[in-house]
């Protein structure tokens, strides 16, 4: 760590922006309120304004997502909480899950295609819902771009926990169980982040869909993304 | 306030050791899963063995899982470095990451729904 004034400005400013952004989403409860998009945007705004790098950020960003995996882990608590539901209701999760998985790469490739994204770009969007350790590793195996993939993960991680609260109370989905995990499903960590703010079970289904989505796309998508190229 | 900080610390080091233990093992085995969701079934097991009460892990995990949307602020600024491509395409890949998402999260959020409705009238 060569730039510790630096250093100490970023983890400042990405702690500040999430504390107001997170105090401005519970005061008003909008979903275009998201913590994350709008931490997201204001720092992205800042290094372009100040022509600092995203190189420049890194060291900050390490440490700052260092206890990430601890965190992952810790989902295990809620999850344990709430395995009577999870027993009782082994059938549809897993089932809802594989569904969501198999349809929302579907519609990605499929749409990827009508908009004559070339095949690289198309691959690389395959993996997008699962969490990034995973899809980069995807990626990698189907011929997609582990690079471009990981953005694309981000990005749907964003998108899907931006709409996915309002489009699921859209489609009258009010079951917490089925909210964790549509919002774990398709949009991963952020989904879960998203869910654990709905409630406590819905945060630990989130936490399971992304353990299923994680695991069933990493089986599947080798021999099913290839269908959509022919 | 002293003694739940030491606690926060702790817990959060027996979380740590747990996930770099995932890491460990699906490297060792070779599994098609990340480190982290390893690590996650691995203190599921543990816990519902009982060789891990919750009380060792609470207060840790009650503090990141409250703040788990924060880790994605510094991932997501990574972003910034396909400015070309957003520029490029970035509308139909926001036009299609949204659908794609939008129908992946109805089909499960329903059929859920659907399938929890069936078993408890």
């Amino acid at each position: 760590m060569n730039n510790l004034p630096l250093f100490a400005l970023f983890v400042v400013l990405t702690l500040g922006a999430y504390l107001a952004t997170r105090w401005l989403f519970l005061a008003y409860r909008h979903p275009l309120l998201n913590p994350v998009f709008l931490s997201t945007v204001a720092l992205i705004a800042f290094l372009q304004a100040t022509g600092l790098t995203l190189e420049e950020y890194r060291p900050a960003k390490d440490v700052m997502t260092y206890l990430l995996g601890p965190a992952t882990v810790a989902l295990a608590l809620p999850l344990y909480h709430n395995r009577r539901v999870l027993k009782s209701h082994a059938l549809p999760v897993l089932s809802g899950v594989i569904a969501g998985s198999l349809t929302t790469m579907a519609a990605a490739l499929l749409a990827g295609r009508v908009m004559g994204l070339d095949g690289g770009v198309l691959l690389s969007l395959g993996p997008k819902s699962v969490t990034v350790p995973i899809a980069v590793e995807i990626s990698r195996l189907t011929g997609g771009e582990a690079s471009l993939t990981a953005a694309f993960v981000v990005a749907t991680g964003m998108i899907g926990s931006i709409m996915g609260p309002s489009l699921l109370s859209l489609c009258r989905v009010k079951s917490p169980v089925a909210r964790g995990l549509a919002l774990g499903t398709v949009s991963h960590g952020q989904g879960t982040a998203v869910a654990l703010l709905e409630s406590e079970t819905a945060g630990a289904m989130g936490g399971v869909a992304m353990a299923i989505a994680a695991v069933f796309t990493a089986l599947v998508a080798p021999y099913y993304l290839p269908l959509f190229l022919r | 306030m002293a003694r739940s900080f030491l606690n926060i610390i702790w817990q959060t080091a027996l979380l740590w050791l747990v996930f770099r233990l995932g890491g460990y093992l699906v490297g060792a085995l070779h599994l098609a899963l990340p480190g982290n969701v390893a690590g996650m079934l691995i203190m599921f097991a543990l816990l519902a063995t009982g060789a891990v009460k919750p009380r060792y892990i609470e207060v840790a995990s009650g503090f990141l899982l409250k703040h788990f949307a924060f880790f994605f602020i510094p991932i997501s600024v990574g972003l910034m470095s396909f400015g070309s491509l957003m520029r490029q395409s970035g509308l139909a890949l926001l036009v299609i990451l949204a659908a794609s998402a939008a129908i992946g999260a109805a089909v499960t959020g329903m059929s859920v729904q659907l399938l929890q409705k069936r078993r408890e009238p």
